[in-house]
Parts: structure tokens; C-alpha cells; sequence
């Protein structure tokens, strides 16, 4: 009892809504070959992602201080690369519940991440000295 | 009676369990008045949504290393201690491995048995090879007296590229239960749902570790 | 290393009468109630009809009944406290101070672990789904997992009080105290262990209920056409999926520090205790919301249906309920404002305290405004909301008092602040689960519960409350900390007193609940609820039979309105008959029942057990049979039971039978009496 499109099933894609006799039918089963060059590209750009944030550690190439900065956007860049072309996360309108649990999830990780570190800083800016701990121990 | 759009045809059961997706209403997306999702897709989502939840676990690993990186305790730290090469080699295997998970997708999608098959043992052998690297990195470091009890940087460095191990190593787990269940159960919809999760948490797996060789070491060995 | 690690015969506390007691009374109770069981052959169908359900009703049910008895024993722990503190005005008072502590620490685990969040995920079992017109959540086995960890959970902690310790460190066990060198027993890791169990049970409902509330609805039914409990119960769902890794983490971390020498959190080695505090507080606040949102949606129901009139400002409840979720992920400090991170942090946390008030008093404005002008009928959950705007109003007030750092610094840690967070727990969350089951065990179960009983119950809950925690504000001002084993300040001790009084008063209540059920149950047959809608509700879950069929809808409702049940009977008095003709009836598949829940409970209690005691091979017996289970379950074949559609036939005509007496019943009514009918 299974449809057509129940035979053909669209691979890894994280679930998207269906838009019912909506979506062009050369979206409804795409061929193996675009499918292949879908990861091929991200497995392209990912690795020379990788690269570029390996080889920017030598200092050469990068100005210094930027180089925190460009690993970062390297970082985040092969994140998006992952997610666009091997989770299959879009913007369409199927896919705004999964770009919503993302954007939720972002909010949630720059709270906990950033959140900790900005109140453990101050946090350990207000202790006491070790020095001074010490003396106040009597050692 | 009914709004346009939502009428129903008289005695059908939308909620099918296992069964052919829902014809569910020719309705535009965004107001979500379209009845239940079909299976795959709720299946998909609710996995995407664990996937979320372990982004936040390891958040806090992510945090704690950050907030501990320099709580040495006289011992060794970041620049002392890791050998960027290997780190390059378990990236490359983790990538791979990511590419080659998409390739059993696309044979899974097929119903190919042999390509799944292969494909998934090759994401296996790369995942193995990847933990190979890690055991040896970390048995080096234990070696040289630079264990996780050494101090509390290496506590957190132990800590969250172990955590990220250890969910590889579950991966590698499920991996091999996938490898039995193509060839005994074929390729109807529950273990094809099934291999929708483990490639969503593979493809999770790699993008963790993304955020620990940039933070961890690409970054840790350049900060003082 | 022995057979049985640190386990020895030494763990029974023999020398220690108060915990060998109460242990015993327990066990001979448990052993008791299972003898009875067997003996009159209940087991199989305990077994087939609610240990392997994955039916959400029934797990919701059983969810309820596991906090109902953690309530006594947590409660019991109460009056063991509050007797204490009475006692120990310059004496020693009769639980020395180690009972002391792990009396309180195992108060609060309990109370919040294994009373509030599994009576809240209970209601949202049983409901949720009836309300969004579906048929089950999105993993039904998943549920049933969920419910069986948290029940495993329960069964560590209670386990502690006869084999070993409880962690003596008060709910939340902070390091270096907790760590390995100040707390070697196995008290801690009892805590740890027990929650990590049962904390993976409550991320699975969340991600279960995120997946049902966003992608599994009844065909119509848009975002804003959503029971207002839905959209309480999304917001809190986001925050478990969002709040619970946290925990998760943080427990680990702390574990790995006690099992294997790592740095965390300890004084040696760079460690950093005040991260604890940091992480825990960053889960801690949200679940506080966790518990008290869905509370919020219980309210919006009661509150409409009891004046009989749509709840005000639909739409501003949803912005306040997501902004309440969002924000509420962005003020963990002002649990600490005290532990040093300076003014700035201080002032932008309490900030963000005070805003976290402001849609919170939108919601209780939308309460007040949709019984104005309504008709209100004051039944016992009416009552139990109204005690809750009194009750929490006060409570949340005292909060925002806290919520300004250098008030905090005089009040932390002290009974004031004590006293507001039971003022909020007891007068929203406790409150509101009160309401949610007398609302809705009509619906569970087929038969209303006695109304007297039931308004006694509120009345002595209620001014038994203020009695027990009005004077812990007076004494927390006076400077009494919290935690006292005993104390020596004269001033105190008459407001102690009352305290203790109050309590006596709360457990006259609690005796009034249980006299309910019981009364109830005993004449059951003289109040069936034989239409499904006994109070003339709104909402879908109204439109079933009482209590519903495996399979809640025979044909799911097609939804055109929000509050759709209501719009139902409006068009159906119009027509003078139910406004969808009888549909050709389909055989329906459900999920099928499975043990894998209570299996895999089974093993997590036995590898909980064995990493608490260090019995390493049991550890590893434990993990194999729980990665067997998973195994087991992922090779049946045969997922899925089908009702055939003569038995859907003639569940759903006797349904929709009633439902027809009933509307002309009502019509009969208005027309004689000249109700209102809006």
C-alpha cells in the first residue's frame, strides 16, 4: 500500500513538510546524479573549509590578531556547509520548523556558551588573590 | 460547514501509522492547518529536535573548556600538548565518513542492498579510524603525564573530545545494528526511518566536530 | 574489589532507628500491596493494560499516580522538618544532623523530580493529544520509556533510604562538598545517578511533545486555533529539550569528578566549584518554568471553561507564554547574585528577573478579565485557580523583591526566600495540578469526583498553606537561614510553631484528597459521566466519551475555530443535531503495546544500582541488556495492533448517541431555566 512516492525516499533530507500537489515535479524525485553532485559540493567546500582554518594557524597568511576571528567564520561557515548540502536544511516554507528548531537551538547554545563564560570571568575576577588566600589561610 | 480547504473525504483516517503519507490538505504551509505529518517527517523532525538538545550537551562541555582553559595547575597546556597533524587525520576520516554516510543515503533511497551496504561499512571503517586516532592521542597524552586528572584544562579537553567520542563510538553501535537490519528486514519504511535518524546523527557528529578542532585545537594551540 | 564493590551489609542502616523503620513500614507496604496484587490475579492485566500501554492516556494516568505517592512521601519529609525545628529551639531536637540533612536534600529531590514534573507530564499526557484531536503522541513507545526511567528514578532515591544514604547537600548538591573528598558515601551518587535515569526519560517527552504539538494535529487546527494548554505545554516542552542537556551534562561532569579523579569542580587541580553553580542554575531556572507553564495553560482552561466565556486576549497569552519561555533562559544568576560576579552581572540578571514579571501579569490580567463578565461557577478547580492568583500574585511579588540584588544579599539563603519559592511552586504549580485532575479525571476515568470533598480539600490546602510559609517570611526577615538543624534565637520559635500548625492543616487537606478519591470511587455509579463533557468544556478532549477509546477519535475533527468544541455545539444547537453526519467508519492501527519501557527501566535501575555501589560487572550486565532491549524492540516485526472497524463503529455511536442526548438535554435546560448560552 505504498505510493510512488513512498518507494523514493528522499534520502537524508530532515523532515520537511509537504506541500501537497505543490511541490514541481522535478523536485519530487531528483536523479541520483543531482543528488551526488549535492555532496560532492558540500564535501568540496567542507574540506576546503578545513584546509583554509588548518593552514591559517601559521601566521603568515592571515593577519595575526585576526586569525581567532577567521577560524571562526571558517567554522561557522562549514557548519552551514553541512547543514545546506548533507542535512538538506533550507529556507523553503516545508522547512521552517526545522530553520526554527535551529534558530532555537543557536539561541539556547550562545546562552549557555556565552552566558558562562561572561559571568565566570567576572566571577574570577572577583576572587580573592591567590597570594592573599593564602596569607588569610596562615600558610 | 467546513472552512475551504479543509474539507475532508467522508470516513478517511489522516493519522495513518506506517502507511502511505497523508494527502493531508492542499493547503499552504506557514498556519500549520494541514492535519498530521506524514511518519518520515515527524520522524525526521522529532530526531532533528534530540539532535538540537545534544548541540546544547555539548554546549556545556564547549563552556567549561572555554571558562577551564587556562586552569593548568602548573602542568601542560594547549600548545605543549597537540599534534595538529593527527587532528588534520581524524577531520579528514570524520568528513569522509560524513560523505560516505550521504552516499548510503542515496542508496538507501534506492533500495540498493549492496551500495547500502558498502557505503555504510566504509562510513564504519572511517569512524573506527577516527577513534583509532583519538585512543592513540589520548594514550599518548595519559603517557606523558598529562591525564585528565592532571588539571582542570585537561579535565575539559578529555571531557568534551571524550563526550564527542563516546556519541562516535554509540554511532559506530547503531551503525553495525543498521548493517544487520538491511540485509534481515529489507527496506520498509520503519528501518528506512530508522536510517534517516543515524545519518541525521552522523551528519550531527561531524558538525560537533567542526566546533571542537576550531575551538579546541585550531584556536587552543594559538592562545597563550 | 569485591563481588559487590561497596555494597556490605553495613549499607542497612541497623543501628539507626528512624530510617530502619520508616524503610521497613515501606518495604512491608510494598511487599504487601505486590502480594495482594498477585493473589487476586490483577498481574496480566496490570501487565497487558498499563505496565507495557504506550497509550498516552494510561501513561499520563500512571505519571499522576507516581506523584501522588511521592507527594506523601515527600511530605512526610516535611513534617519530619518542620517537627524538627519546632523541637530544636536550644536542643538537639530527634533527627540529628545528618538525618537532618539528607531529610531536606530528599524533600526537595523528590518534590521536584518526582511530584511536580511527573504529575505536569502526566496531565500533558493524558491531554495534549486529546486535545489537538489526535490519536497518540508522535512515539508512543518513546512515552512509555519516558514514564518507566522516571519511575526508576523514583525507585533510586526511595532505595537510599534503606540500602546506604541520601546526599546530605540540600537539593542541589554544590561542590567541593559534594565532591568525592567531603562526601565519600554514596549519597551523591545515589542523587546523581537517580536523576541522570530519570532526566533522560523527561528529554525524551520533550522532544516527544515538541514533535506532537508541531507536526501532529488535527486537520485545521493552524498554530492559533491551539488550546491555550498546547501552547503552554510547547513552551515548556521547548525549555526540557532546551534546559535538560544541561542537567545532564552538569551531573556528568561532577560524576566523572567522584568516579575518576577529574578537575571540575574540585579544590585541587585548578578546579572551578563555582561552574556548578553557573550550569546547574542555567537548568535550574528554566525548570522551574518547566513546571509552572503548563500550570499557567491547566488555569486558562479552568478559568474559561468555569466563566463560561473564551479566554481573554488569546493571542497576547501566546506572546506572553513564548516570551515567558525565551526569557526565562536569560536570568539563572539571580540564584546567585550572592557568589561574587559584581554589580554589573548582578543588575543586568535582576533586570531581566523583573521583565520575566511582566508577561506573567499579562496571563493573570487575561484570567481576570475572561471571568469578568462571565458566568462563573465555582466548582473546586475554579477555586483552586482562584486560590492560585491570590496565592502566586503574592509569591511572585516576594520574587521580584528577590530579584533586586542588594536585597537578595540580606535574603539568600534564607527562610524569606524559602518561603517564596514554595509560595510559587504550591500556589501555581501544585495548585494547578490539583485543578488539572479534578478537571480532567472525569475525562480519565468516567465519574466526577465528589465536589464537597474536594472544596474541603482546597479550603484546608489553602489556609493551611498561608499558616505553614506566612511565617517563613517574618522569621527569613528576622535573619533565620535556611537548612537549621536547630537554633538558639528566641524570636523565632512562635512563628515555627504556626508553621508547624500549617502543616497539620495541609495534611488535614491531603487527608480530605485521598478521602475524595476514595468517596468517589466507592460511588462511582451515581456520578458517571455518561455524555463525556461534564462541565461543558471547549476544548476537543470534551468530545470524547469519558473515558476515551483506545484510539481517542474515530474520524479525526476537522477544526475551524479555536476553541473548536465550543464552536461545535454552538453550530450543532443551531442545526439541532452533531454537526457531522456519521462517517463510514475504518479499521484503525495503533501502536502496538510493548515492555520495552518497563525493560529498559528495569536495566538503568540495576546499572544505576551497580555504578552507585561500584559493582563494576553489574555495570556492564546492565548496559548489555539495555543496548539488548533496544535491539529486541528495533527487530519485531509487528508494530502496530488494528481495531476493526465494527468495534470503531460501535465505540463512536454510543459516543455520538450521548453526545445528541446532551445537546437536547442542554437545549431542554436554557429553554426552562434561560441559562445563558454563551
Amino acid at each position: 500500500m505504498s505510493s510512488n512516492r513512498d518507494e523514493f525516499d528522499l534520502g537524508s533530507h530532515v523532515g520537511e513538510d509537504q506541500v501537497v500537489g505543490g511541490a514541481p515535479p522535478e523536485m519530487e524525485h531528483p536523479t541520483l546524479r543531482t543528488e551526488l553532485r549535492g555532496y560532492l559540493i558540500g564535501l568540496g567546500l567542507a574540506a576546503l573549509l578545513t584546509a583554509a582554518s588548518f593552514w591559517s594557524i601559521d601566521e603568515h597568511l592571515i593577519y595575526g590578531p585576526g586569525i581567532v576571528m577567521a577560524l571562526i567564520v571558517f567554522g561557522l561557515a562549514q557548519v552551514g556547509v553541512h547543514l545546506v548540502f548533507f542535512l538538506h536544511l533550507t529556507t523553503s516554507p516545508d522547512n521552517t520548523n526545522n530553520a526554527l528548531a535551529l534558530a532555537f537551538g543557536v539561541l539556547i547554545v550562545s546562552l549557555v556558551f556565552f552566558g558562562s563564560i561572561w559571568v565566570m570571568f567576572h566571577m574570577n575576577q572577583n576572587m580573592i588573590p591567590a597570594r592573599a588566600l593564602m596569607q588569610m589561610r596562615g600558610g | 460547514m467546513s472552512a475551504p480547504g479543509t474539507a475532508l473525504r467522508a470516513g478517511s483516517d489522516p493519522y495513518h501509522i506506517g502507511h502511505a503519507p497523508s494527502t493531508g490538505v492542499p493547503e499552504y504551509t506557514g498556519h500549520g492547518g494541514g492535519g498530521p505529518s506524514p511518519k518520515r517527517i515527524y520522524v525526521g523532525y522529532g530526531f532533528w529536535i534530540f539532535i538540537l538538545s545534544d548541540v546544547v550537551l555539548f554546549s556545556c562541555f564547549f563552556a567549561t573548556y572555554t571558562v577551564l582553559i587556562g586552569a593548568r595547575d602548573g602542568g601542560p597546556g594547549p600548545q605543549q600538548l597537540f599534534d595538529l597533524h593527527t587532528t588534520a587525520l581524524e577531520t579528514a576520516c570524520l568528513l569522509l565518513s560524513s560523505f560516505t554516510c550521504g552516499l548510503t543515503s542515496l542508496a538507501v533511497a534506492r533500495h540498493s542492498l549492496l551500495w547500502s551496504e558498502v557505503c555504510l561499512a566504509i562510513t564504519g571503517l572511517l569512524g573506527l579510524a577516527f577513534l583509532g586516532l583519538e585512543a592513540h592521542e589520548f594514550i599518548g597524552l595519559v603517557a606523558q603525564g598529562a591525564g585528565p586528572t592532571r588539571s582542570a584544562f585537561l579535565t575539559s579537553f578529555f571531557a568534551l573530545v571524550g563526550c564527542h567520542g563516546v556519541h562516535v563510538s554509540a554511532g559506530l553501535l547503531w551503525l553495525g545494528t543498521m548493517m544487520a537490519q538491511f540485509p534481515a528486514k529489507g527496506f520498509k519504511e520503519s528501518i528506512r526511518h530508522r536510517y534517516l535518524c543515524f545519518s541525521l546523527f552522523w551528519h550531527a557528529l561531524d558538525i560537533i566536530w567542526v566546533g571542537i578542532f576550531t575551538v579546541v585545537y585550531l584556536i587552543g594551540t594559538i592562545t597563550p | 574489589m569485591t563481588l559487590l564493590g561497596k555494597l556490605t551489609w553495613q549499607a542497612i542502616p541497623f543501628q539507626e532507628p528512624l530510617p530502619l523503620f520508616s524503610g521497613l513500614a515501606v518495604v512491608i507496604v510494598v511487599v504487601a500491596v505486590v502480594a495482594w496484587v498477585v493473589a487476586k490475579g490483577y498481574v496480566p492485566y496490570l501487565w497487558r493494560e498499563w505496565i507495557t500501554s504506550v497509550d498516552h492516556k494510561r501513561i499520563g494516568i500512571m505519571y499522576c499516580m507516581l506523584a501522588g505517592v511521592m507527594l506523601l512521601r515527600g511530605f512526610i519529609d516535611a513534617i519530619m522538618m518542620r517537627t524538627q525545628q519546632v523541637m530544636a529551639y536550644n536542643a538537639p531536637g530527634f533527627l540529628p544532623p545528618s538525618h537532618f540533612d539528607q531529610v531536606f536534600s530528599a524533600h526537595g529531590t523528590i518534590m521536584i523530580f518526582f511530584v511536580a514534573m511527573p504529575f505536569v507530564i502526566g496531565l500533558m499526557n493524558v491531554i495534549v493529544p486529546l486535545q489537538l484531536g489526535v490519536r497518540d503522541v508522535a512515539f508512543p513507545t518513546l512515552n512509555s520509556v519516558s514514564f518507566w526511567l522516571t519511575a526508576a528514578g523514583a525507585l533510586l532515591v526511595n532505595l537510599s533510604l534503606v540500602v546506604g544514604e541520601f546526599d546530605k547537600m540540600g537539593w542541589l548538591p554544590y561542590p567541593p562538598l559534594s565532591e568525592l573528598r567531603y562526601s565519600p558515601g554514596v549519597g551523591v551518587d545515589y542523587y546523581c545517578w537517580a536523576l541522570q535515569i530519570s532526566g533522560a526519560g523527561t528529554l525524551m517527552t520533550g522532544i516527544n511533545f515538541v514533535t506532537t504539538i508541531l507536526k501532529l494535529r488535527a486537520p485545521g487546527m493552524h498554530y492559533t486555533r491551539m488550546p491555550m494548554f498546547c501552547w503552554t505545554a510547547l513552551a515548556a516542552n521547548l525549555l526540557i529539550v532546551a534546559a535538560f542537556p544541561v542537567l545532564t551534562a552538569t551531573l556528568a561532569m561532577l560524576l566523572l569528578d567522584r568516579y575518576v579523579g577529574f578537575h571540575f569542580f574540585t579544590n585541587t587541580g585548578g578546579g572551578n566549584s563555582m561552574m556548578f553553580m553557573n550550569l546547574i542554575w542555567a537548568w535550574g531556572h528554566p525548570e522551574v518554568y518547566i513546571l509552572v507553564l503548563p500550570a499557567f495553560g491547566i488555569y486558562s482552561e479552568v478559568v474559561s471553561t468555569f466563566s463560561n466565556k473564551p479566554l481573554f486576549g488569546y493571542r497576547s497569552m501566546i506572546y506572553a507564554t513564548m516570551a515567558i519561555c525565551i526569557i526565562s533562559f536569560m536570568v539563572w544568576l539571580h540564584h546567585f547574585f550572592t557568589m561574587g560576579a559584581g554589580a554589573d552581572v548582578n543588575a543586568i540578571f535582576g533586570i531581566a528577573s523583573m521583565i520575566i514579571a511582566v508577561p506573567t501579569g499579562v496571563k493573570i490580567f487575561n484570567w481576570l478579565f475572561t471571568m469578568y463578565g462571565g458566568y462563573v461557577r465555582f466548582t473546586t478547580p475554579m477555586l483552586w485557580s482562584l486560590g492560585f492568583m491570590v496565592t502566586f500574585a503574592i509569591g511572585g511579588m516576594t520574587g521580584v523583591l528577590l530579584a533586586v540584588p542588594p536585597a537578595d544579599f540580606q535574603l539568600h539563603n534564607s527562610v524569606f526566600l524559602v518561603a517564596h519559592f514554595h509560595n510559587v511552586i504550591i500556589g501555581a504549580v501544585l495548585f494547578g495540578v490539583f485543578a488539572g485532575y479534578t478537571y480532567w479525571f472525569p475525562k480519565s476515568f468516567g465519574f466526577v469526583l465528589d465536589e464537597r470533598l474536594g472544596k474541603w480539600a482546597f479550603w484546608l490546602w489553602l489556609i493551611g498553606f498561608w499558616v505553614a510559609w506566612g511565617p517563613g517570611y517574618v522569621v527569613g526577615l528576622e535573619g533565620m537561614t535556611r537548612r537549621l538543624q536547630h537554633y538558639d534565637v528566641a524570636e523565632w520559635h512562635p512563628w515555627l510553631v504556626v508553621a508547624e500548625w500549617g502543616v497539620f492543616i495541609i495534611l488535614l487537606g491531603i487527608i480530605a484528597q485521598i478521602a475524595q478519591i476514595v468517596v468517589s470511587v466507592r460511588t462511582r455509579e451515581q456520578r458517571r459521566d455518561l455524555t463525556g463533557d461534564p462541565w461543558d468544556g471547549r476544548n476537543l478532549e470534551w468530545i470524547t466519551s469519558s473515558p476515551p477509546p483506545p484510539f481517542n477519535f474515530a474520524v479525526l475533527p476537522n477544526v475551524t475555530d479555536q476553541e473548536p468544541y465550543w464552536d461545535m455545539k454552538a453550530r450543532a444547537r443551531e442545526i439541532g443535531q452533531l454537526t457531522r453526519p456519521e462517517p463510514e467508519y475504518e479499521p484503525i492501527h495503533l501502536p502496538r503495546n510493548s515492555p520495552t519501557g518497563f525493560v529498559t527501566a528495569f536495566f538503568a535501575v540495576i546499572t544505576g544500582f551497580a555504578l552507585i555501589w561500584h559493582i563494576w560487572w553489574l555495570v556492564l550486565l546492565g548496559l548489555v541488556g539495555s543496548y539488548a532491549t533496544f535491539v529486541v524492540f528495533a527487530w519485531r516485526d509487528h508494530d502496530e495492533e488494528l481495531i476493526p472497524a465494527e468495534e470503531v463503529a460501535r465505540l463512536d455511536r454510543a459516543n455520538r448517541a450521548a453526545r445528541s442526548a446532551a445537546l437536547h438535554h442542554r437545549q431542554l435546560r436554557r429553554e426552562t431555566r434561560q441559562e445563558p448560552s454563551e
